[in-house]
């Protein structure tokens, strides 16, 4: 029996025991919950949070963090935007706003790992200097004032639906798989467990480890991108605050999925879960009559559980 | 003077040690860093006055220093964190968590509103060590998560309204705070005061002392016998209390609380702290060191308006010198992986 209920078993399932607990709860408060209609807006709320987690999972996975996301999202989103506004319509050329969103989040992210890298300044700092940086040109881009994304081919996104779900869940699910792709199947992707897992010891086996740190914070860049273009797509339109609120669920989203700050555990799919929980918790909230503002705070008290939970206290000398 | 005396000057003051390593070379990169702060302000200052002579009038440059003041009260409490070596991102949402507090507990309790504000901010401050210090999470994360908290505190009781307070009462148990003397804005003897505070605890006091231990070697102070614990704990309860003094400022300024007021302090009040020469890795600077980053930070800002930088490129600015000062002044020997 204790055998079963070891803290390693407890570690890798509380998370998806918690999910389906949270479930349970409430769906009893609320029978509502259980609707085809509550699960489309679950998971449609969810699409750019995942994105955002997906991509700072992979540099969780390293140790580091990244806190340039509501930055680069509210960039890319409004690059999105003004490029799209330059053509008569989505579908004649103005679909070349994703790609061109896309690069310039992969370039935001090579800038954030190479100074990361070579100036040897911690991640944290520079991704937040990045990130408010980013937030300022999105202003001077968008003269500060919001920019309309309302063409209808682009917004088939959240308007064209399959059995119940808008078309965006399938391409964030698309999106996940690709991630889990390369988190499982690609050297890149080992290679981030190894510099996790002991940096000196990747160093020591071979790895690249600053050419492998800065691909990592441009593939987040690429993700977070993605994020940006459902959370317009969304809303219809983009400001420069798109991205707020959006580090904190994120980063909360992995942790509470079980990736560990230190590095070296988790991927893709606990991050799947961590979303879910983070989402049916606000979602919850609403179904059971709470204010939607304290989710900060819930979300707070959250990162703490989960990784005072998930941290090894005894291995660790020093905390900083 | 003559050009032979300014060549020998140096030399008049140079010790014997210098000489016999060499003499006139001995400026240190060490000397340059040590510096760097004083040289930058005052090329900043000369570069702007340059620009526009009418930046040194007095009236000016204490209108510069009022503005800066708020700031600069939530960057000395930064400074111990840093100070150590740690980080605090919940000084901004402690500080908007603050301005409505205050706000709402005037009219009952006038100036004991101030004081009530300040220890609930420490309270938030001690609960980011606590949670830092006890979990061993890593202070960004601790504070980033307690920041939350404050955040939907501020939300809650405001029931996210902007709260004013009542001209009368206002005038009445604050008013000092914002009048003038002299000519002289009260916000600059506030912040001034505060300053001397916190100097005497840094330099005066055993916690202090400390402090400079733990920055300088968290292990070694450790096996001296520190309780590093309790240390880290007073330090983060030392940052949420200055952080709620403020917030209680901006909110007497403004006449009023918001939950989001204090928004846009953080990157200034970290890039005071960094700028001033108190570097991320800890040990070293101050908070006389951070005066002078808030002095630089207050003259880019008011360069930025002369050259009319909009208010929201500035932030793209300060993005870059936030990443500049790190690069400049983080002790490398110290950290051995960068994370």
């Amino acid at each position: 029996m204790s055998k079963v209920l070891s803290k390693e078993f407890l570690q890798r399932w509380a998370p998806l025991i918690v999910l389906f607990s949270l479930c349970i709860i409430v769906s009893i408060i609320n029978p509502n919950f259980l609707s085809v209609r509550n699960f489309a807006r679950l998971a449609t709320s969810s699409a750019a949070p995942l994105m955002l987690a997906i991509g700072v999972t992979f540099i969780i996975i390293m140790g580091s963090i990244d806190l340039s996301m509501e930055g680069v999202m509210a960039f890319c989103g409004a690059s999105l935007a003004v490029v799209m506004l330059q053509f008569n319509s989505f579908v004649e050329w103005g679909f070349l706003a994703i790609p061109v969103a896309i690069v310039f989040g992969v370039a935001i992210g090579f800038v954030n790992g190479l100074i990361h890298v070579k100036l040897k300044i911690p991640s944290f700092l520079v991704s937040l200097g990045i990130g408010f940086s980013c937030i300022g040109l999105t202003m001077v881009m968008t003269g500060g004032v919001r920019v309309s994304a309302s063409d209808k081919a682009f917004r088939l996104l959240l308007t064209e639906r399959f059995f119940g779900f808008p078309l965006m869940v399938y391409v964030a699910f698309a999106a996940l798989l690709l991630a889990y792709f390369i988190q499982k199947k690609t050297a890149l992707g080992r290679n981030l467990y190894a510099i996790g897992g002991g940096e000196e010891l990747a160093h020591a086996s071979g790895v690249k480890v600053e050419r492998v740190r800065i691909i990592a914070f441009a593939l987040a860049g690429a993700f977070y991108a993605l994020g940006a273009m459902f959370a317009v797509a969304q809303i219809g339109s983009v400001a420069s605050n798109l991205g707020t609120g959006f580090m904190f669920v994120s980063i909360t989203s992995v942790v509470v999925g079980g990736t560990a700050l230190m590095g070296g555990i988790g991927g893709v799919w606990q991050t799947l879960v961590g979303v879910l929980i983070v989402a049916v918790i606000s979602n919850g909230m609403v179904l059971v009559g709470l204010p939607t503002y304290i989710q900060e705070g819930v979300l707070g008290v959250l990162v703490i559980l989960a990784v005072a939970l998930a941290t090894n206290r005894k291995a660790i000398q020093l905390v900083k | 003077m003559t050009k032979d005396k300014i060549l020998q000057a140096p030399d008049m003051n140079v010790s014997a040690e210098e000489r016999a390593a060499g003499g006139r070379k001995s400026i240190s990169k060490e000397q340059v860093t040590k510096y760097l702060p004083y040289i930058t302000l005052f090329s900043l200052v000369a570069l702007i006055s340059l620009y526009d002579p009418a930046f040194l009038k007095l009236e000016n440059l204490l209108q510069t220093a009022q503005d800066i003041s708020t700031l600069f009260i939530m960057a000395l409490g930064m400074t111990f964190v840093i100070y150590i070596a740690g980080i605090d991102l919940s000084s901004q949402s402690v500080a908007s968590m603050t301005t409505v507090i205050v706000a709402l507990l005037l009219p009952s309790f006038g100036i004991g509103a101030a004081l009530a504000a300040v220890i609930i901010g420490a309270v938030f401050g001690m609960a980011s060590g606590l949670v830092h210090t006890r979990f061993k999470i890593a202070s960004f994360i601790a504070t980033l998560a307690v920041g939350g908290i404050a955040y939907a505190t501020g939300q809650v009781v405001s029931g996210q309204r902007s709260t004013y307070m009542p001209a009368d009462l206002r005038e009445q148990s604050m008013g000092w705070m914002v009048g003038n003397t002299a000519g002289i804005p009260h916000e600059i003897f506030v912040a001034l005061a505060l300053l001397l505070i916190a100097l005497f605890i840094e330099r005066r006091t055993v916690f202090g002392r400390s402090l400079k231990a733990v920055g300088s070697g968290e292990l070694a102070a450790v096996a001296s016998g520190l309780k590093v614990t309790k240390i880290k704990v007073m330090t983060f309860a030392l940052s949420g209390a200055f952080a709620a003094m403020a917030g209680v400022m901006l909110a007497t300024r403004l006449s009023g609380g918001s939950p989001t007021m204090a928004d846009q302090f953080l990157l200034p009040a970290i890039v005071a702290v960094l700028v001033g020469g108190t570097p991320l890795t800890g040990g070293v600077g101050g908070v006389l060191n951070t005066l002078i980053g808030a002095l630089i930070v207050a003259v880019i800002r008011t360069s930025m308006t002369y050259l009319e930088v909009p208010a929201e490129a500035q932030q793209i600015f300060f993005g870059v010198v936030l990443i500049a000062a790190i690069a400049l002044t983080i002790d490398r020997s110290k950290v051995k992986v960068v994370k």
